[in-house]
């Protein structure tokens, strides 16, 4: 787990329902809304090319709204015919939500409205109703897990020493809306405390995974649990429970503390939009070097994969045991996992 | 890898290559037996479930699509009846909506007859419909894709199904093979004719599917096989941070029985999994010949594989039990003798150079040394049956099934704790950090 300033690629994936988005090539900044949309209910299935006497392909060149608008009950989402006209009409105020192989329409009440925002400074590479991506310079660091929705904030420095623990106290409505670094560890009490004050995340070098239970659930596991809904966002960069980080990883905070920052919770990765000279640029390996191909965000693929005898090949030594941890830049990200 | 059928047999020396982590979504019909046939595609190909809709299912289209679209599935298994035809059909409009956009697009295997499938091509599209006459194609078809197109890999399940026929095919009888590994546990039940049931169950195992373990079977029921006390958050951390080893043999006392747990625990969830796909779960636990594979056979001592084996499979017959280390081969290392009895009872163990008795009392756990590796034959309390004594001897289990631990610590810990030494499975001193 180093430093790293380079161009990376985030992909950030978006629910059902999409109004608008960013479009390929155009360039956005950490925090900018890339996509907006609402949320659905459960959707009404209206006949359509049925009831206007038309094969389901002929259906498209009769709507007149297009898929993904909202309408008004009673609209004319289809029609056919001048003097013995026949139409179809919505029979609920929602959004034009799916045409199916029949050529029947789905209508769905919109009961709330979402919005996505980037992750990177950067240019939408990729865009349609299922992700966008995003690609840009940044300084990273590769976490091991990450929680809750995506954050986009300012850097803060919450503790003096990487090995220091965030203390409750620390943590007040001063903070809203920034990153905060919190050393080695950071507790349950911790996190929901900043969350109730309006902290966008925190950063820690381990998180006990029974504080983690207590946020998040039983279900959460170590491969982290990326969310779009209102919970606390955490990253997680060296392993669960408390990690001292190294001086490597720790003193540049100091140097980057103010920039503007996210946490991209898919990939576990936490970028930082800064010029600033950390020290210890890294010159990445050519396996890591972010190519375009598909979502960049997730690390390259390494060992993980499922199947692998443990017993052939090469591998590199354990880098931790139970008791105590060691970064490790073979380490598996959340999303191979 | 290193692959035997037994300690008689030839060693072959197999490469495993890579192969990718296959996520599938099932999608199936109102009766159960559909829901079975689903879930025993995705165990039998080694695939990762990552959703389950149901014809029925009680959520929304929206909320549908949405699990879908979460899921990024890589193939979606469909199977139903004639009466399903409308619910799956309208399921695959979901899956339009929900996956229509990912990339690369999932692809649609059915096991369906050639009416519904024809029903269903048209509606899956643009999503490539493959119809599949029987499960076995089926799950060839999803190990390819594992493969990743490349004939050559090796899969490790395809290798222990091979190991658990040629063992059944060996000892002319029914065989399984457990094996566990960092990410997947494996049961497959092999019978002299060659048929095999399998579950392949991932991720679920000691390294990077432990944390899964937990998830699965609630801390407190990895923690009740610990020989010590200990305070859950404390193992939670441990269960989490060994998702992020690099691999490499466990080095302290309290990592070994910590897998050890953890593997028993995989082994009883991998076996509920079995039951609940319909395999003959009743079959595996009375399997004559049973092989210890993967991680669960390379702990430091045999003691400690036959432990976690007797407790997370629960045999109930009589059973010879192998290990086989990733890196090693073959050893037949005890015979299970499992009793259940209310009062004391006799078990006359007969062998070669003359014959004994051994008085079984209700809840019982207890070693009978034999000498080294003899043929034994047990009669009596219940049980009759024969096999080899391995390099332990005949383990007589008689804590009933189905197993259940003391709730309180002061009485599961004495327990759990007697039960490791009788099998030399713990230090002397029962001590542990």
């Amino acid at each position: 787990m180093t430093w790293r300033r380079e161009r990376w690629s985030a992909d950030h994936s978006l629910p059902i329902g999409v109004t608008k988005r960013a479009q390929v090539g155009e360039l956005v900044r950490a925090g900018d809304i890339v996509a907006a949309g609402a949320t659905l209910a459960g959707a009404l299935r209206v006949p359509g090319a049925r009831k206007l006497g038309l094969s389901p392909a002929d259906l498209d060149r009769e709507l007149r709204v297009p898929v993904g608008s909202d309408v008004v009950a009673g609209a004319v989402l289809a029609r056919v015919g001048r003097v013995f006209a026949r139409s179809v009409t919505a029979p609920i105020d929602g959004r034009l939500l799916h045409i199916t192989v029949d050529g029947d329409l789905y209508i769905a009440p919109i009961v709330d409205r979402w919005t996505v925002r980037a992750t990177l400074d950067g240019v939408v590479t990729r865009s349609d109703d299922a992700v966008v991506d995003i690609e840009g310079e940044a300084w990273c660091l590769q976490g091991a897990a990450a929680f809750g929705p995506d954050a986009i904030g300012e850097i803060t420095l919450g503790v003096d020493r990487p090995d220091a623990d965030l203390a409750p106290t620390r943590i007040d409505v001063r903070l809203a809306g920034r990153i905060i670094v919190g050393g080695a560890r950071v507790s349950a009490e911790v996190i929901t405390r900043a969350h109730a004050c309006g902290v966008a995340g925190l950063v820690a070098g381990g998180v006990p995974p029974a504080g983690l239970r207590v946020v998040y659930g039983d279900t959460v596991t170590a491969a982290g649990a990326p969310s779009r809904d209102d919970r606390p966002t955490v990253l997680c960069l060296m392993g669960f429970g408390s990690a001292v980080l190294p001086r490597a990883v720790f003193e540049p905070f100091a140097v980057l503390a103010g920039a503007r920052a996210a946490i991209h919770t898919a990939s576990a990765r936490l970028f930082v939009f800064s010029t600033a000279d950390i020290g210890r640029p890294e010159t990445p390996p050519p396996d890591v070097v972010v190519t375009g191909e598909g979502p960049a965000a997730y690390a390259p693929a390494g060992r993980a994969d499922a199947d692998v005898d443990e017993g052939d090949g090469d591998h590199e030594e354990p880098a931790q045991n139970d008791e105590e941890l060691t970064p490790s830049a073979s380490d598996p990200t959340s999303s191979e996992r | 890898m290193t692959v035997s059928t037994g300690i008689d047999a030839p060693v072959e020396e197999t490469r495993i290559a890579l192969a990718r982590a296959l996520r599938v979504a099932l999608v199936h019909g109102r009766e159960e037996a559909s829901r079975r046939a689903v879930v025993h595609l995705a165990l039998a190909s080694g695939a990762e479930i990552v959703t389950r809709v149901r014809a029925t299912d009680p959520r929304s289209f929206v909320e549908a699509a949405q699990a879908l679209r979460d899921a990024k599935p890589d193939v979606v298994v469909i199977q139903g009846g004639a009466k399903d035809e409308g619910a799956l059909a309208e399921l695959l409009e979901a899956l339009r909506l929900g996956c229509g956009a990912q990339r690369p697009m999932p692809r649609v295997f059915g096991l369906v007859d050639t009416r519904v499938a024809q029903a269903l091509r048209t509606r899956a599209s643009p999503f490539e419909f493959e119809r599949f006459a029987s499960a076995s194609e089926m799950v060839e078809a999803l190990r390819q894709l594992r493969r990743g197109g490349n004939a050559d890999v090796v899969l490790r399940d395809a290798l222990i199904e091979d190991g658990a026929r040629a063992l059944a095919t060996t000892n002319a009888t029914t065989a399984l093979v457990v094996d566990v590994t960092e990410r997947s546990t494996s049961l497959v039940l092999a019978r002299p004719d060659g048929r095999i049931e399998a579950a392949h169950l991932v991720p679920l195992g000691l390294g990077m599917g432990a944390d899964h373990v937990v998830v699965r079977a609630s801390l407190d029921n990895v923690r009740r096989w610990l020989p010590w006390p200990i305070d859950a958050p404390a193992l939670l951390e441990r269960v989490f941070n060994r998702t992020r080893r690099t691999g490499g043999p466990a080095t302290t006392e309290a990592a070994v029985l910590l897998e050890m747990a953890l593997a028993r625990e995989a082994i009883a969830h991998a076996l509920r999994d079995a039951a609940d796909a319909g395999l003959d779960v009743a079959a595996m636990r009375s399997a004559p010949s049973i092989l210890i594979t993967g991680q669960a056979a390379s702990l430091p001592k045999a003691g400690q594989s036959l432990l976690v084996l007797v407790d997370g499979l629960e045999p109930t017959g009589v059973s010879t039990v192998f290990r086989e280390p990733d890196e090693g081969r073959a050893e037949r290392i005890g015979m299970v003798v499992s009793v259940t009895t209310r009062k004391s009872a006799k078990i006359r163990i007969v062998r070669a150079t003359g014959r004994s008795v051994a008085r079984v009392v209700p809840g019982s756990f207890d070693l009978v040394a034999m000498g080294a590796d003899v043929e034994v034959a047990v009669n009596g309390a219940g049980v009759r049956g024969h096999g080899r004594s391995g390099e332990l001897g005949v383990l007589i289990d008689a804590r009933g099934r189905p197993l259940s631990l003391p709730e309180r610590d002061a009485e599961r810990i004495p327990a759990v704790a007697r039960w490791h030494a009788a099998l030399q499975a713990i230090a002397e001193d029962g001590s542990s950090t």
